[in-house]
């Protein structure tokens, strides 16, 4: 695998969708990207065809579509309608299950498919196994901020041997799981992702965004933006951290000037973080070594970019936006 | 000579005056224009106490997760709408403690009032007027402070929290002249620099005070500007009614249970400030909650914002009427604007003025009912349009005053509210 370099990363095609898409995931042998959003229904790009469209597929949810993912008959989904959904491949509903007390922000599989981890606006992170069964409920992070406000349960990642889960909360506080005991492992927070400017503004603005473990389990990625100087937008720098979460230190900072919010964050295959959103700079695309002592590289894509997905040999970045899909190539395959 | 020349008092009386005066340049400007006495309020009118209370969402609010949810529609975003008390009426889940006191609130949910660019829509739906360039209007708030000011009262006419910063705006006196000048608050919601200077007693101080009331009547008279005068004079007795009432800023004197009703957060205080405020006879009151300019991040700052809205104004509604205090008291909530039925690349909703809502509640107010409606998709009024200059009207109607009564303004005859207005009397008893 050649060096990855930022200033090789080039948009290759783009294809509209309507409204806001909040959540994409790949189905690499069948060539087909999905993406899911404000208008509930399931959006599909054919990426073999030579101009790749959109097409809108199916209804799933009766609200914002948060999260998408394969399963083994088809997209399992998560939404604002707090329900956890099976769909087969031709859109027919296998089973809805109400997931959380509030908005479910997140759903990921374990790798080995067997579980399924959900974080809600109930602000509790939740087990399942396969087909929807309650597996374990885990409580800690608290309902409010600090400063008396609701607070939201944004970012979730799990680990590459399955045995943890993370997650991330609008006022920046971590907690790390151990999904087989259901007790938190550790905790922390991340003070400089949530701006709350309790003089002048009274608002917040930030949290944790985007969360993901290095391959070897022991590193975690934590997106989001720096301090925002004006909370009625995302006018602060984009935000990378890295941190030993076993030990709640955090080991290297990258931030750029480029004004926008970080929503999700991966670890690449070579450690190299990528993370995609947006704001008052426009889009953002973001890669970063923590390693290395340079900063955050920052292509600009159209667009505020919500979420991506990479394709297993990471040369691909597949990312879903305010009206439709994008794909980058990342590095030459 | 009894003024003893501290200057520790000269600061704090100056740094105080600077707030209280802070419509004096405005009203300076004016130039040619003059005020005569304006008509004296309604006897009865002050007897009954009205008071009037603004909670004024600077950066505008979204109608849609508010009072006018569009669940399901493109434009509705993501929140749900509720059941209120009012058959068939739902608003955005954001608010459930409001769902159900709706019988004491009514909203008018088809304002359109043009104007979308922050300064500009505030000075609009704050008068009840576009601007002029001959003259410039007193804010509804002035107005009412003057038309329900209560007979020596030492208390302020009208108290202005503004202490979040986005929209900061002071109350505009325009031709009323700076004596109607709110006490503004913007750096605490407590009044700076009221204290006795260390040593003086009470009885100094206003034996200092009568003579500089003395030499300023014997100053002005026979001179232009007395009307300056005047107002300074105004202002100097507020200044002592103000010493005398300190402990009504002070939250510390409310019953532990009644501090922890209202909330920890700074809009929660404010408005138990602001209750204490109308309950000893303080006519006006404003509460400004700012940061409501949800360009980026709409729902997440809703989200944030609405539930303590939500809490806070039901608290407010259910202690004052606990208190007796809710028929004599117009509660009134308004934005600049409303936020666009669009929802925007930052999953934001943008400035928008021609389809919002605004709600009433308290004194005068038929509450229960919900005046005008809009489209499916909340983009345009489909029945009961209203201008800003109607909401003005209305909101003088709600307390007694008469729209169309006049002020003489040089030669001109001004009514309170705009010729075109109309009261909407759908919303009031």
């Amino acid at each position: 695998m050649k060096p990855f370099d930022p200033k090789a990363v080039k948009l290759l095609s783009a294809c509209d969708a309507p409204g806001i898409l909040y959540t994409t995931c790949l189905d690499e042998p069948a060539r087909t990207l999905y993406g899911a959003g404000t208008d509930g229904a399931v959006h599909a790009v054919d990426l073999s065809a030579s101009k790749p469209a959109a097409v809108k597929r199916w209804a799933i949810h009766d609200n914002y579509v948060s999260a998408i993912v394969l399963g083994p008959s088809g997209l399992i989904s998560a939404g604002y309608d707090r329900r956890l959904v099976w769909t087969d491949r031709e859109g027919k509903r296998i089973r809805a299950v109400e997931a959380h007390d509030g908005w479910v922000r997140r759903l990921l599989p374990t790798p080995d498919g067997k579980r399924l981890v959900t974080a809600g606006d109930d602000m509790l992170v939740k087990v399942w196994d396969a087909d929807g069964k309650p597996l374990a409920s885990l409580a800690g992070h608290a309902k409010r901020t600090p400063e008396g406000y609701l607070s939201a349960l944004y970012a979730l990642a799990v680990s590459p041997d399955g045995n943890q889960a993370a997650s991330g909360d609008r006022a920046g506080f971590i907690r790390v799981w151990d999904l087989a005991t259901g007790k938190t492992t550790a905790e922390f927070r991340s003070t400089e992702l949530y701006t709350f400017d309790p003089v002048k503004r009274l608002r917040a603005i930030g949290g944790v965004r985007g969360l993901c473990f290095s391959a070897d389990g022991t590193g975690l990625a934590v997106s989001g933006i720096g301090p925002v100087t004006n909370v009625d937008g995302f006018v602060g720098p984009c935000r990378m951290e890295w941190w030993d979460w076993k030990a709640g230190k955090r080991l290297a900072v990258g931030q750029d000037k480029h004004q926008a919010i970080l929503n999700q964050v991966t670890v690449a295959p070579d450690g190299w973080l990528i993370a995609a959103g947006g704001g008052d700079g426009g889009g953002a695309l973001a890669f970063w070594n923590p390693g290395q002592p340079a900063g955050p590289a920052v292509s600009k894509p159209k667009g505020h970019l919500q979420a991506f997905v990479l394709d297993r040999a990471a040369t691909r970045l597949h990312a879903v936006s305010h009206g439709g899909f994008q794909v980058w190539q990342i590095r030459e395959a | 000579m009894l003024w003893c020349g501290s200057p520790e008092h000269a600061l704090h009386r100056r740094t105080f005056l600077q707030g209280t005066l802070a419509g004096l340049t405005a009203a300076l400007r004016l130039g040619g224009v003059g005020l005569s006495a304006g008509e004296p309020a309604a006897k009865e009118l002050r007897q009954a106490g009205k008071r009037v209370l603004f909670l004024w969402l600077a950066g505008g609010s979204s109608q849609f997760e508010t009072w006018d949810p569009k669940p399901g529609r493109d434009t509705g975003g993501p929140f749900r709408a509720i059941q209120t008390t009012i058959p068939g009426y739902h608003v955005c889940e954001l608010m459930p403690r409001l769902a159900g006191l709706m019988k004491h609130i009514a909203v008018i949910r088809s304002l359109n009032t043009v104007v979308s660019e922050h300064e500009q829509a505030a000075d609009l739906v704050s008068t009840g007027r576009p601007k002029e360039a001959a003259l410039e209007y007193p804010e509804i708030g002035v107005v009412l402070s003057k038309e329900l000011a209560v007979r020596d009262s030492t208390l302020p006419d009208y108290v202005s929290f503004f202490t979040t910063s986005e929209g900061r705006r002071r109350p505009r006196v325009g031709f009323l002249g700076a004596q109607h000048s709110p006490l503004l608050l913007e750096k605490s919601a407590r009044p700076e620099h009221v204290e006795l200077p260390t040593g003086m007693s009470e009885a100094r101080h206003q034996k200092r005070e009568q003579l500089r009331a003395a030499l300023s009547d014997s100053f002005s008279q026979g001179r232009a500007g007395a009307e300056l005068v005047r107002g300074q004079n105004s202002a100097f007795q507020k200044v002592r009614g103000l010493m005398r009432s300190d402990h009504l800023f002070d939250l510390e004197r409310e019953p532990r249970a009644v501090r922890e009703r209202y909330g920890p957060t700074p809009f929660g205080e404010q408005a138990l400030l602001a209750r204490r405020l109308l309950e000893a006879g303080v006519p006006v009151v404003k509460v400004a909650r700012g940061f409501w300019d949800s360009h980026h991040d709409n729902f997440e700052s809703h989200r944030e914002l609405v539930p303590d809205f939500d809490h806070v104004l039901s608290v407010l509604i259910g202690d004052l009427k606990d208190r007796g205090l809710l028929d004599s008291t117009l509660v009134l909530v308004l934005s600049e604007f409303g936020r666009t039925p669009v929802i925007n690349k930052d999953v934001g909703r943008d400035h928008y003025a021609a389809a919002w809502s605004v709600a009433l509640a308290g004194g005068g107010v038929r509450g229960g009912t919900v005046y005008g409606q809009t489209d499916a998709d909340g983009k345009t009024v489909k029945q009961g349009e209203a201008n800003a200059s109607d909401l003005a009207a209305t909101v003088y109607a709600a307390v007694g005053i008469d729209p169309l009564k006049e002020y003489q303004v040089g030669l001109r005859p001004v009514p309170v509210a705009r010729e075109q207005s109309r009261v909407i009397e759908e919303v009031l008893q």
